[in-house]
């Protein structure tokens, strides 16, 4: 349970100076070691997407057909998450590198850059778990807050999110399709028009390339078309199930907190900052664990500060914590096994318009 | 590695056109493209002008001639015109806009890089860029043309302004310009008469060349002028058309000459240093140019460029207004800004800045 004090419009002030002095320092640290670092992600990226490919060419084989697949699955999360996801928050606009810049950048997954700069960037990180405003809340199809209105929709829900789990990919591309304001006549179809074609042909290239463009390649220098399209189709599951288990830890564990609209209503940076911190939550691990998840491990750190280098977010958490620990504010944080069970059973409760005590 | 020729590197820039469709509609990623070229050869790039520093050689106690082979990218420079210079500095991707003072057909280019005292860029190019290096250029830009039609010709330079009029003269005179030129560098102290020795030779090949050094911070040794730009320092040379390359200050008074007489040629000028950032909490208006779309606007140093920008027309891509989600990110093209939340000032040229915190504090040119 979380037990927040409350801090007076001064104590408020002064957490903010905190978080913003700590800003500051980790912002005049950032440099060169910066740039060199996410070259070298950039380097692990290309080794594992294009050894996996070379394995894949080897058909069936089951050795390099796995390792081939785990490859891929590899390079395609560390692109999407260390790479992409930091990427496109301007983490490295500062380097003035048109490859690292988050105007520019296209990522290796179904959903366009430009629909993430919105929905994520603007969306989700303004307006962070506050219900109705923030669709990451259950992306609409799950309740997770008995603050949620309940619909009989929900009674399925634990079969959506494994839907979405193995889909999630499509299910962050399709956001801001904004799909249910269509339907619902909230939006008109030349409004659509537009997205649909970004949306359409980011997708036709990814489908192009991986199941279509590799399995032809392999096909042409003999080996087994199926065997590729087959490792493609995998490497995408992997990778979809691992961002879907880390996000889902970022801010719907048992402790992470949800606001009404309402608290928009004249919030200054303190009241923001303490929003990121309420609503988000941690997962522990070695540096390995925190460079697979993209440091979203730091979620916290990353709410308050999602546009410096998320490889510093390591040595900011302990700050933030010290601070989190003088305002007495829950600083939360766990293991992704028992993160993730408190997730389960939210999903598991809130299927029901009211929760089952106990359970 | 290097598996071609440098010769062999700049003939496959049009082979490479397919390649380039690709990466413009999204199935390949430049960089990566990129990777695979350097293999074969480290300047070889699929869109960005990499070139190898050929020699070096001093033309005045401050500036530096550097001259360089570019690869196949190079698309149509001209001397006059001047290119963005990038060098790595504590991870960032700095630029200079230095002046083509020579441009060849085989991709060789001459730059002349002055020291800025203080000048991280500058002083790391001069001490650290050394024959054989690399750097990456951006494709030249600049509209200073040699007048074919006149009967003389009056060039005013001032400090490292002579780069950018150089080229100009050196292309116009061997390519056979007989009418008279005139050409007054202005230098604030000796041994600043850049290219002092090639202008002497150039004046005893071509009679209709005259050329004068002027010194604006030291007393002057005989046969030599003192003094800022004054209308008398030009009084009996005959000039139909001018082109004035210099600071901000220099062309201001130079074009208030120029139009002070009855004229039949064209005036062409360059100026190269940014007005004076105001930094005093006052209320001031400052010129905002948005590049992209051809505006150039009063603005005021007191609100954030992305509302300035709306209040123009302009439709910026934005999100949360307060800095954090990079949506409208723009590239700073001249000019200084303050961030707000840090008070940072940056005043790179090309550095990616946040237009919902930013004010300016200069006349400001961006890409929008």
């Amino acid at each position: 349970m979380r037990n927040d004090r409350e801090l007076s419009p001064e104590q408020l002030q002064a957490f903010a100076a905190e978080l913003d002095a700590l800003r500051q320092q980790t912002l005049s640290k950032v440099g060169a070691s910066d740039a060199r670092y996410i070259r070298r992600v950039r380097t692990a990226v290309r080794v594992c997407c294009w050894s996996g490919r070379g394995l894949l060419f080897f058909g069936w084989f089951p050795p390099t057909w796995l390792l081939g697949t785990l490859l891929l699955g590899l390079g395609k999360i560390i692109e999407n998450m260390e790479m992409g996801h930091n990427v496109l928050h301007g983490q490295y606009d500062w380097m003035n590198d048109p490859e690292f810049s988050s105007r520019d950048y296209e990522w290796d997954i179904a959903g366009p850059s430009a629909f993430w700069r919105h929905t994520h960037n603007h969306v989700h990180h303004t307006y962070t778990n506050i219900l109705g405003m923030d669709d990451d809340v259950g992306y609409g199809l799950v309740r997770l807050f008995p603050e949620q209105r309940w619909k009989p929709f929900y009674r399925w829900q634990p079969l959506w999110v494994t839907l979405q789990a193995l889909l999630f990919q499509y299910s962050v591309a399709i956001q801001h399709l904004q799909l249910d304001q269509y339907f619902k006549g909230r939006m008109s179809r030349d409004e659509l028009r537009p997205r649909l074609r970004t949306f359409n042909s980011k997708l036709l290239r990814q489908w192009g390339k991986d199941y279509l463009f590799f399995p032809l390649l392999a096909l042409l220098v003999g080996g087994q078309a199926l065997a590729v399209l087959a490792g493609n189709v995998l490497a995408n599951l992997l990778r979809n199930l691992w961002t879907f288990s880390v996000i889902f830890c970022g801010h719907f564990t048992a402790d992470a907190q949800v606001f009404l609209p309402a608290v928009l209503d004249s919030e200054t940076r303190g009241h923001w900052y303490l929003r990121q911190l309420r609503g988000s939550s941690n997962l522990q691990g070695g540096r390995l664990f925190h460079f697979m998840t993209g440091n979203l491990s730091h979620q916290i750190e990353h709410h308050l500060f999602p546009d410096l280098p998320a490889h510093r977010y390591a040595e900011m958490a302990v700050t933030v914590r010290e601070i989190a620990r003088r305002y007495g504010q829950t600083y939360n944080s766990g293991r992704l096994s028992s993160q993730f069970a408190t997730v389960l059973q939210r999903i598991w409760r809130y299927r029901l318009p009211v929760a089952v005590q106990g359970s | 590695m290097t598996l071609l020729p440098l010769f062999l590197v700049r003939l496959p820039s049009h082979c490479l056109a397919p390649l380039r469709w690709l990466v413009r509609h999204g199935w390949l990623r430049a960089a990566d493209v990129d990777w695979w070229l350097q293999r074969l050869h480290p300047l070889l790039s699929l869109q960005r002008v990499y070139a190898r520093v050929l020699s070096r050689r001093w033309v005045a106690d401050d500036m530096l001639a550097m001259t360089l082979r570019c690869n196949g990218n190079a698309m149509d420079w001209r001397p006059g015109q001047h290119v963005q210079l990038y060098w790595l500095h504590q991870g960032a991707r700095l630029s200079r806009s230095y002046s083509l003072t020579a441009v060849q057909g085989n991709g060789t280019v001459e730059l002349a890089i002055k020291r800025q005292p203080g000048g991280k860029l500058s002083e790391a190019l001069l001490d650290e860029l050394a024959v054989g290096g690399c750097v990456e250029l951006a494709q030249a830009s600049g509209e200073l043309v040699w007048p074919q039609q006149t009967d003389a010709v009056l060039l005013l330079a001032a400090g490292s302004g002579i780069t950018a009029l150089l080229g100009l003269l050196r292309a116009a005179l061997v390519s056979g310009y007989q009418a008279p030129v005139t050409l007054l560098h202005y230098v604030r102290q000796h041994g600043q008469q850049a290219f002092q020795n090639e202008l002497q030779q150039l004046m005893q090949r071509y009679p209709n060349l005259q050329v004068r050094w002027l010194l604006t911070g030291e007393a002057n040794a005989t046969g030599e002028t003192a003094g800022r730009f004054t209308p008398s320092q030009v009084d009996g040379v005959a000039c139909d058309s001018l082109l004035a390359c210099g600071p901000n200050g220099f062309v201001e008074r130079v074009g208030q000459w120029w139009q002070s007489g009855e004229r039949s040629g064209s005036m062409q000028f360059e100026a190269f240093t940014a007005a004076p950032a105001i930094d005093n909490g006052e209320v001031s208006s400052v010129t905002l140019s948005f590049n992209r779309s051809q505006q150039q606007v009063v603005g005021n140093n007191q609100l954030n460029l992305l509302e300035q920008a709306e209040a123009r027309g302009l439709r910026p891509a934005h999100g949360c207004r307060q800095g954090i989600c990079a949506s409208c990110s723009c590239q700073l093209l001249s000019g200084s800004v303050r961030d707000l939340r840090s008070g940072a000032i940056t005043s790179e040229p090309g550095q990616s800045i946040r237009l919902c915190v930013s004010v300016p504090l200069s006349a400001v040119a961006l890409d929008l």
